[in-house]
């Protein structure tokens, strides 16, 4: 019995042990963040409120230059001095970088993958969409059922009939967003590919030739 | 012998307590699937709360809203959502 309660006591020792040093690493990656709030806290003046640090562990990965967060921490070696250097920088920076730049991140992650994308690969994207779990089986249908549509749509435009491609381009802009409000939440990387081969495709379809030749 | 009661006991047990969430995740996936097929057809449900498999691929829906639906695939092999009463 006592050696458990020695274990025990161990075990939770060693624990709180490892908690204190991810202390400085955060630290290190929060200050890491007011280089975009300062920029975009005056576009939203929204923040106050809820202060939820998790959310600012995808902000902090985007900023790479961290000068001002390595000085204020290196400037005091000893470790009292560091305990009572974070709070100051720790507290105040999380709450308006989290309501400003959280739903900004992921167009900002979106338009910067869309100008790195390769060139359009449209059977690769039909595949992934195919194997994709982020949409069920009958959605997948229904959306199948979408695109057939509006490929009739434009062959009828291409055949003089009515629908004009200002039509067909919002109606393609909605399809597109059907499909990408289906895959943002589960399957980010499909949907930023998704996102990236946008244009391409609607220039193959909105081109007579490349219609055809897509259709044949 | 009362070892093995026991330990087969154990196992139907942990068998029943793994089982049960597969089929509730089959039955969420399903539910899911079919709320994004009524919004993509533009629809009012907000969510599928309750769906009646009445054969194979066709359902009778039950929404957040209390809005019915049978969602279903045709002979062409489109989903269909008819508005029930």
């Amino acid at each position: 019995m006592v050696r458990h309660s020695a274990v025990l006591l161990v075990l939770l020792s060693s624990g709180c042990a490892s908690v204190t040093p991810p202390q400085p690493q955060v630290a290190a990656t929060q200050p890491v963040a007011p280089q975009p709030a300062a920029t975009k806290s005056a576009d939203t003046p929204v923040a106050v409120a809820t202060p939820e640090p998790v959310a600012s562990q995808p902000v902090a990965s985007q900023p790479v230059a961290s000068q001002p967060a390595a000085t204020p921490v290196r400037t005091s070696a000893p470790q009292p001095a560091r305990a009572a250097v974070k709070p100051p920088p720790v507290k105040p920076v999380p709450q308006p970088v989290l309501k400003g730049a959280a739903p900004i991140a992921p167009a900002v992650a979106a338009s910067r993958v869309a100008a790195a994308a390769p060139p359009l690969d449209l059977d690769a994207l039909k595949a992934r969409l195919r194997a994709t779990k982020a949409i069920g089986v009958f959605t997948k249908i229904s959306l199948k059922n979408k695109v057939d549509d509006l490929m009739k749509q434009f062959t009828e435009h291409y055949q003089g009939k009515k629908p004009p491609l200002a039509e067909l381009r919002l109606s393609y802009d909605l399809l597109m967003m059907k499909v990408l409000s289906l895959l943002q939440d589960t399957d980010q990387t499909l949907a930023s590919e998704v996102v990236s081969s946008r244009e391409a495709i609607w220039a193959l379809l909105a081109d007579e030739k490349k219609f055809f030749a897509l259709q044949g | 012998m009362n070892r093995r009661i026991v330990v087969v006991t154990q196992l139907l047990f942990a068998l029943a307590l793994f089982a049960a969430p597969s089929f509730a995740a089959d039955d969420e996936a399903l539910k899911k699937d079919l709320t994004a097929v009524i919004a993509l057809q533009g629809l009012p449900c907000g969510e599928v709360v309750n769906v009646i498999v009445q054969a194979e691929s066709d359902f009778a829906v039950t929404c957040k809203d209390a809005n019915k639906y049978r969602v279903y695939l045709n002979d062409a092999g489109r989903v269909i959502v008819d508005k029930q009463k």
